[in-house]
């Protein structure tokens, strides 16, 4: 698994009535970035560690992969559901300021679907290969019902590179490889209720809400979520920006951790 | 014992490569069917079931699968109605069993509430009703259903059915999953308050649970091979059933088998291999684990017990390069002359309590004369030593109609079914 340096601490907030606690990994200093997991649940990755040493990391888990409360995910129905969930929590973190928000992939859609639903809820923007528009002509892959053994080339243009296989690694021991499978296994299963068959909900309607300032990144050789939906993106969103990355699939924080890293940078700058 | 016949409807002309070449049984492009031969395994099939139900069967049954080439049945309520006609115009009494209407997969649970009560006024009161919770494939795949929320569209669909069955007023439903102002169905099952309930499973102990309190019979199915799972299933549902207090009465469990009959064992052998190799290589071993299981269907102690241990699934993982060998010792199959498949059902049925069985006597390329030679030695040489097992206990059968002698259980009205533990 991938070194990290800082280990994060974590901050709850019972929001839902108090039938939901939210989990979230805070790490870091500096102004405050949330960070959205994308929909295999979060994973620590230097990414995340670079990030966090000039921004205060703050990183919700999806309901129901939070150690010890998988029935979590059961208090939320729907979309809309966990839209106003996440929204709740954000605030209830009493902020100073408004944080950015970085969104992977499942994550990706999440943060524009709280940029768009509140728009005064983020400072800035940034959209790491999101999910969420369909095309009849460029059909997203179903990464939930794929065979384990095609996920690796739908994630990465080198599944074999050091970086994804560091990724995709399981723990030596078997006790804990059993639990990072289970782990990984309902987590998909937890986002796959939000986006389950098709991941578009109509957020191509509402991205025209989204006013702050967004940075859209983007694979040239995602196979899960094709390149075409970068221009999509970009033409919802008024002033947004779009950088594609050359020799990349659908995690550039992990294929290419530091260019991915220098167009972040130098966007929140 | 009660004896009711099983079918599937399959495509029997799948090329002989097909398991090497096609990527599943569930995802197979249509241009390779000949149309002749769809309808003639429609007729095939039906005419294997009327003759059944003729030869002296207990029951008749299909169930529910769609986009799959192994069986062409998307919807068993059609074949059954037609069998349930078939029937009471000769005066057959037997029981009508469609194994599913899937409610895990039902978008439309009143529609399934009344096509049931249709078949059940057809037949004049023969239904016994199946209600699996739906297998990935379908129920996710080809009905768009989240996995995530199989088991519980599952659980509100069947207290909707329940509820539509029983109440003597119009209500209204205000579900998760649908909405309707006013629900009074028409007609409303002959046999009330309600038919025999039977739940699928392939051995989810919360399944089982679930059965046992609410008074329904739990049905296996033994492809994955008896000799491997039997055990461990069947002891877990009797251990389940002490548990909850329930006794230990055999009529409360099914097994579904594949079952070929042949005038000796080396004729048997001879006769059903191509077929039975068919049937599993080419169809159940055709079915990529990632379609029996998709990513919340399964809770998350579910997830750690199947990665720790698979033994449930049997022989189903390597089912598409098995040879005939391994799958008859494992038990995906029970193949033999009459007097050798009669002593291991009456062994199966005595060692782990079985008061129904459902044999499945057409599997795969099985052409229609051997089919009802199958259905005719089964019929002659073994129902007669099967309907012994158990008459000497006097137990009451709660799970069978009971204009065909079933014992109509004490229901509080209306009915509820209680909610199923998330699993």
């Amino acid at each position: 698994m991938t070194q990290t340096t800082m280990t994060p601490t974590e901050r709850t907030v019972k929001v839902w009535n108090g039938r939901i606690t939210m989990h979230f990994k805070v790490i870091g200093t500096g102004t405050p970035l949330i960070y959205l997991h994308p929909a295999a649940g979060l994973a620590w990755d230097p990414f995340l560690d670079a990030l966090s040493k000039t921004h205060t990391i703050y990183s919700p888990e999806i309901p129901g992969t939070s150690s010890g409360d998988p029935q979590a995910i059961h208090e939320v129905d729907d979309l809309w559901d966990l839209v106003l969930i996440y929204e709740e929590a954000i605030r209830r973190l009493d902020l100073a300021t408004p944080p950015i928000a970085v969104g992977q992939s499942f994550g990706g859609m999440l943060a524009a679907e709280l940029a768009a639903h509140f728009p005064n809820l983020f400072a800035k923007l940034v959209l790491l290969d999101p999910i969420g528009l369909w095309r009849q002509d460029a059909p997203l892959a179903n990464w939930i019902a794929a065979p384990p053994t095609e996920l690796p080339a739908l994630l990465f243009k080198d599944p074999g590179s050091p970086a994804a296989q560091a990724m995709l690694a399981l723990p030596d021991d078997p006790d804990k490889a059993v639990a990072a499978q289970a782990a990984l296994i309902w987590a998909l299963g937890c986002t796959g209720k939000f986006v389950w068959p098709i991941p578009e909900r109509g957020l191509h309607k509402r991205l025209h809400r989204i006013s702050v300032p967004t940075l859209i990144v983007w694979g040239e050789n995602d196979r899960l979520n094709p390149v075409v939906y970068a221009q999509e993106f970009g033409q919802a969103i008024a002033g947004s920006r779009v950088e594609t990355i050359a020799n990349c699939g659908h995690i550039p924080q992990v294929e290419q951790t530091d260019i991915t890293l220098k167009l972040v940078n130098d966007f929140l700058s | 014992m009660k004896v009711t016949m099983f079918s599937q409807v399959p495509y029997r002309r799948l090329p002989h490569d097909f398991e090497k070449k096609y990527d599943s049984v569930v995802t197979t492009p249509w241009d390779l069917v000949d149309p002749e031969e769809v309808h003639a395994a429609f007729r095939d099939s039906l005419d294997e079931q009327l003759f059944a139900a003729r030869s002296g069967f207990d029951g008749v049954a299909f169930t529910e699968h769609s986009q799959s080439a192994y069986d062409m049945a998307p919807n068993p309520n059609l074949l059954c109605s037609a069998l349930a006609y078939a029937t009471d115009v000769e005066g057959l009494n037997v029981a009508i069993y469609p194994v599913g209407r899937s409610l895990g997969k039902a978008r439309e649970p009143v529609r399934v509430a009344e096509e049931y009560a249709m078949i059940d006024a057809i037949s004049g009161g023969r239904l016994i009703a199946g209600f699996p919770v739906g297998l990935a494939y379908d129920a996710n795949i080809n009905n768009g259903v989240p996995p995530i929320e199989t088991r519980a569209r599952f659980d509100e669909n069947l207290t909707l059915v329940l509820k539509a069955w029983q109440e003597r007023e119009p209500f209204a439903w205000n579900g998760k999953f649908s909405q309707h102002s006013a629900v009074n169905i028409w007609p409303r099952p002959v046999q009330q308050p309600r038919p025999p309930v039977w739940i699928t499973g392939i051995g989810n102990p919360v399944t089982m649970k679930f059965t046992l309190e609410n008074g329904y019979g739990f049905n296996y199915f033994g492809w994955f091979g008896y000799k491997l799972t039997g055990k461990r299933i069947f002891d877990r549902f009797w251990e389940i059933a002490d548990q909850v207090g329930q006794p230990r009465n055999p009529y409360r469990l099914s097994f579904l088998h594949a079952v070929c009959v042949g005038d000796t064992d080396a004729d048997a052998e001879r006769e059903y291999a191509p077929h039975i190799a068919y049937f599993f290589n080419k169809g159940l071993g055709s079915i990529p684990l990632e379609r029996l299981a998709l990513p919340g269907g399964i809770g998350l102690p579910g997830l750690h017990a199947i990665l720790r241990d698979p033994g449930d699934f049997g022989l189903y993982l390597k089912m598409r390069t098995a040879t005939f060998k391994e799958i008859v010792d494992a038990g995906c199959v029970i193949v033999g002359g009459p007097d050798t498949v009669a002593d291991l059902l009456s062994q199966v049925a005595r060692d782990f309590r079985i008061g129904h069985l459902v044999p499945m006597l057409q599997l795969g390329s099985m052409p229609r004369e051997l089919a009802l030679k199958n259905v005719r030695l089964f019929a002659e040489r073994v129902l007669p030593r099967l309907h012994r097992i158990w008459a000497d206990e006097g137990w009451d059968n709660y799970w069978w109609p009971e204009r065909l002698g079933g014992k109509r259980p004490e229901y509080q009205r209306p009915e509820e079914a209680r909610t199923l533990e998330r699993i």
